[in-house]
């Protein structure tokens, strides 16, 4: 116990704790530990790694210099490394093995390789404020589902259950968790309704216009060019449109954002 | 709906005849005390298929049906078409052929699902679900009542993988696979273009090349149990009986599912973005060349078009196999994709008709004469400038593509479209050519043009920045022309620089920096401790 509480008091492994402990964080846990829990996040890219890892020296350095007692307790161990005569060997394989790390890590930056760029795009891009549907005008602002005040709900939810078969499982799957059968060519990959950073953000209006005019209605930011979501206003009428909007939220049992709450700001 | 039956209604009528005389009474009583012993044994099945009929209707009923009989609202839009579950005719077991299947390879489809059709694994759903809804599937066939599956007895693997594949080519030849699977297995068998299943719809013999799209999962052990249970309601026959008759050993079947195995790689091909272009002294000759062999192959998924109308949902080609290399004044593309026909083929016109009967249900026109094979490579006009590319089917008015066309008969030509079935040819004198070559089942094009180009208005290729790049592909003997055929996402294609001796300098020099500055650091350090 006291061994390895000496260890955990010293300044020197306390910062290389720290050091390993905020790589591990920034390479898995902001990207695969969250969404395992269900928050929405991505893997955070190389070049955004290296800033916070500066970052974390910078004031792990700072921490250490500012008081003189933790300061020459922190060079403890690097003065052994290099002074002591007991411990030539690990002196050797250091200086040694470190210009060796350094020297391949610069190669595989140099070395000629084509990546493809990164696509980024915007998932949730405004919407317009009106569209138009097969050249009629539909104003998208304050706009609600109609299927909801009038008729039976499970009529319309039938109607929707069908064009949803017939149109969108194939690419959104019978699971609506965006895993249907020609999914796997696509990029980007069709949107998982049972994932609550789809459709669970968004009003019904904005949903209308995602399905009426699909990607090719994106703005540039959402990377219209890529997006194989078909322009449904193309196949489908205004009340099949509606009806599938109510199954995909009935079926992955989410709810619509109301006009309320997406007033109360943060936006889409 | 035999679920529904079993349930409540047997009790009433026992009920009825204690009317009568005491005698008759004491009868009913003791038949109701009977039937009430036997009742949790019968209800548990009951109970399990009600449940089942939520989960059916929910999850199953759009494919499978309202009555089970694999016309639901979605099933025109499938081929192979979803199980009947009347007819119960089913093609993943571990039973004999003409046998129903066992509970575990049922719940083994409900897990696994069906690879390569629209059936998916069910991880949604839990394991009593699972149990349930299956009871309710068994409950819509009369046979589930009458006959108890059996497990075929098989014997086991016996090892040697790869050493039997050679050996397995005879029993190949002598079982006469190749007759629907072709002698590569591409599915391009004499037969091929014939095969339908029991209820009458054009079946595809398997690609025997692409075995993680094979229905009953890939492996030796897998394909052995498929070729000696059979799949019933297929073409697929059962060999069991030439085992039996000893026209092939046990030895020969095991080398044989080695060799089919063998056929394919051992497992999915993955998905990288960039097909490498690597610079070399000399380009390959023909489609055949050997000098294509120590290329590295890349691969693309393939889907139908299904973004406008008229849609393919149920296309011939799933992918193509791309390779690339340049000698830093042209550039030379092979790309290889798996087609049972070499079209058009007046052989194959049957079967065209019977794919549009199928599955064009959509109203547009079908064209009755026999198509020719084709394909599209897709490039932007000019590399992007930042991020904008034409949108991927074919651009738009405002981005057009520009296209590498390929025609099975009339060879390649430039062109470029303004959107899904605009294409017109270009010719921009930028001197594109082509070689093609058909082999058992599979298209082998050779494109090669000059990098760069002097006309301002024509791609150039060079060395660095990925240029974008997609791909069509159509089969003309199932029908596929226009828009219906099958499509790609946008993809990369990167010329490499010659690697030059320079990208060894600059680590070397990291090194020798970095193992100075260590010594210094040690030689100080030591100084000033000792003094
Ligand atoms: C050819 C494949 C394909 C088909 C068919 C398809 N989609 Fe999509 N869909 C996509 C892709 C890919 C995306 C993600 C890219 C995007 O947002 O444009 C998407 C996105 C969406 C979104 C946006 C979700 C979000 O969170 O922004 C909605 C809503 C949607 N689809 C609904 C539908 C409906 C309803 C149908 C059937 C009428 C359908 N889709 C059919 C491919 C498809
Ligand atoms: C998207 C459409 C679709 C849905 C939804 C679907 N299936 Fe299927 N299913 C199919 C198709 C297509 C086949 C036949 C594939 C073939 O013939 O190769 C099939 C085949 C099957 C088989 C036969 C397996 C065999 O060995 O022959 C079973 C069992 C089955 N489905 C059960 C279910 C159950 C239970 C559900 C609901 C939980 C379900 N399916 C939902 C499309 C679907
Ligand atoms: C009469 C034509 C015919 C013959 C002969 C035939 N097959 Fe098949 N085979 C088919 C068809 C059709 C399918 C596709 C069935 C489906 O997916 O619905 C198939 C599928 C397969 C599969 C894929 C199984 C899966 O899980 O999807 C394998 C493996 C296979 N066959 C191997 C063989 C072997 C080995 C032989 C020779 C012993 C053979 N076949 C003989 C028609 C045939």
């Amino acid at each position: 116990m006291s061994r390895a509480g000496s260890y955990l008091r010293h300044p020197f492994w306390q910062a290389l704790g720290v050091l390993v402990g905020s790589y591990l964080l920034f390479k898995f846990g902001i990207g695969y530990v969250l969404p395992a829990i269900g928050v929405h996040s991505a893997p955070v890219p190389s070049s955004v790694l290296l800033q916070y890892m500066l970052t974390v020296v910078v004031a792990l350095l700072l921490y250490v210099s500012t008081n003189e007692g933790r300061w020459s307790k922190f060079k403890e161990p690097l003065r052994q490394v290099m002074v002591d005569s007991d411990k030539r060997a690990l002196r050797v394989v250091l200086l040694v093995a470190l210009p060796l790390l350094v020297g391949f890590l610069t190669y595989g930056r140099v070395r000629a390789d084509v990546g493809a760029p990164a696509s980024l795009r915007s998932i949730h891009p405004a919407p317009p404020n009106q569209i138009t549907f097969r050249g009629e005008t539909i104003s998208l602002t304050g706009l609600e589902n109609p299927l909801r005040e009038h008729g039976s709900f499970e009529e319309h939810l039938a109607v929707g259950a069908t064009v949803y078969v017939q149109n969108c499982m194939p690419c959104h799957g019978d699971r609506l968790d965006g895993e249907g059968p020609a999914a796997h060519a696509l990029n980007p990959v069709p949107a998982n309704f049972t994932d609550n950073g789809t459709i669970s953000q968004l009003t019904e209006s904005y949903v209308f216009w995602r399905i009426a005019t699909g990607g090719r209605g994106l703005p540039v930011e959402g990377a219209p060019w890529n997006s194989a979501m078909p322009a449904w206003e193309d196949l489908l009428t205004v009340d099949e449109i509606w009806a599938v909007t109510l199954f995909i939220y009935e079926r992955s049992g989410s709810t619509p954002r109301t006009w309320e709450e997406s007033s109360e700001g943060e936006g889409h | 709906m035999v679920g529904r039956l079993v349930s409540a209604a047997p009790l009433r009528s026992v009920a009825l005849p204690s009317v009568g005389s005491s005698r008759v009474r004491w009868v009913g009583v003791g038949i109701a005390v009977l039937l009430a012993l036997l009742l949790p044994v019968r209800l548990a099945p009951a109970q399990d298929a009600a449940s089942g009929e939520a989960i059916y209707r929910a999850w199953c009923l759009e494919c499978h049906g309202a009555e089970g009989r694999g016309d639901g609202p979605a099933a025109e839009r499938m081929l192979p078409r979803p199980r009947d579950f009347v007819g119960a005719r089913y093609q993943i077991r571990t039973t004999a052929s003409g046998e129903l299947p066992t509970d575990d390879d049922l719940m083994r489809v409900m897990r696994d699902g069906l690879p390569g059709t629209a059936m998916p694994g069910w991880p949604n759903l839990g394991d009593q679900e699972k149990r349930d809804v299956l009871a309710f599937v068994k409950s819509l066939s009369p046979f589930f009542e009458r006959e108890t599956p059996e497990v075929l007895q098989r014997s086991a693997d016996p090892g040697g993988g790869a050493d039997r594949a050679g050996a397995g080519r005879e029993a190949y030849g002598t079982l006469e696979c190749a007759r629907c699977h072709g002698e590569h297995g591409r599915g391009d068998g004499r037969s091929a273009p014939t095969l339908e299943d029991w209820r009458g719809f054009p079946v595809r013999a398997a690609d025997l090349s692409e075995p993680w799209l094979f229905n009953g999962g890939m492996g030796a052990d897998a394909i052995h149990t498929r070729f000696l249970t059979g799949m019933d309601g297929t073409p697929m026959p059962s060999n069991q009986d030439a085992l039996e008759a000893g026209v092939v050993t046990e030895e020969d079947l095991w080398n044989l599912a080695h060799y089919v195995a063998g056929l394919g790689p051992a497992k999915a091909p993955e998905l990288e973005e960039v097909v490498r272009v690597e610079r070399r002294e000399q380009l390959p000759g023909g489609p055949a060349d050997a000098a294509w062999d120590d290329l590295p192959s890349f691969y693309f998924p393939l889907v139908g078009q299904i973004v406008q109308a008229p849609r393919q949902f149920a296309p011939t080609v799933d992918g193509v196999w791309v390779k690339g290399v340049h000698d830093g004044a042209e550039l030379a593309l092979r790309i290889e994709w798996n087609d049972p026909s070499n079209s058009p083929d007046p052989g194959w016109q049957e079967w065209q008709d019977k794919i549009a009967a199928a599955l064009y249900s959509d109203g547009a026109p079908i064209p009755a004469e026999p198509l020719p094979d084709l394909l599209g490579v897709q490039f932007p006009m000019t590399p992007p400038d930042g991020r904008a590319r034409p949108y991927f089917l074919m651009g738009d008015r405002r981005k057009p593509v520009y296209l590498w066309l390929w025609h099975s008969r009339r060879g390649a030509v430039e062109g470029r479209a303004t959107g899904l079935g605009t294409t017109e040819v270009v010719d921009s004198g930028a001197g594109l050519t082509a070689s093609a070559e058909w082999e058992a089942g599979r298209w082998r094009v050779v494109f090669r043009r000059p990098l760069a180009d002097d006309d301002d208005g024509v791609l150039s290729f060079s060395e660095g920045d990925p240029i974008p790049i997609a791909f069509f592909a159509w089969d003309g003997s199932s029908g596929e022309t226009g828009t219906r055929g099958s499509i790609s996402a946008w993809y990369f294609v990167g010329l490499q620089p010659p690697t030059s001796n320079a990208v060894f300098v600059a680590p070397l020099v990291a090194f020798l920096v970095t193992g100075g500055l260590g010594m210094f650091a040690v030689r100080r350090a030591q100084k000033s401790y000792r003094g």
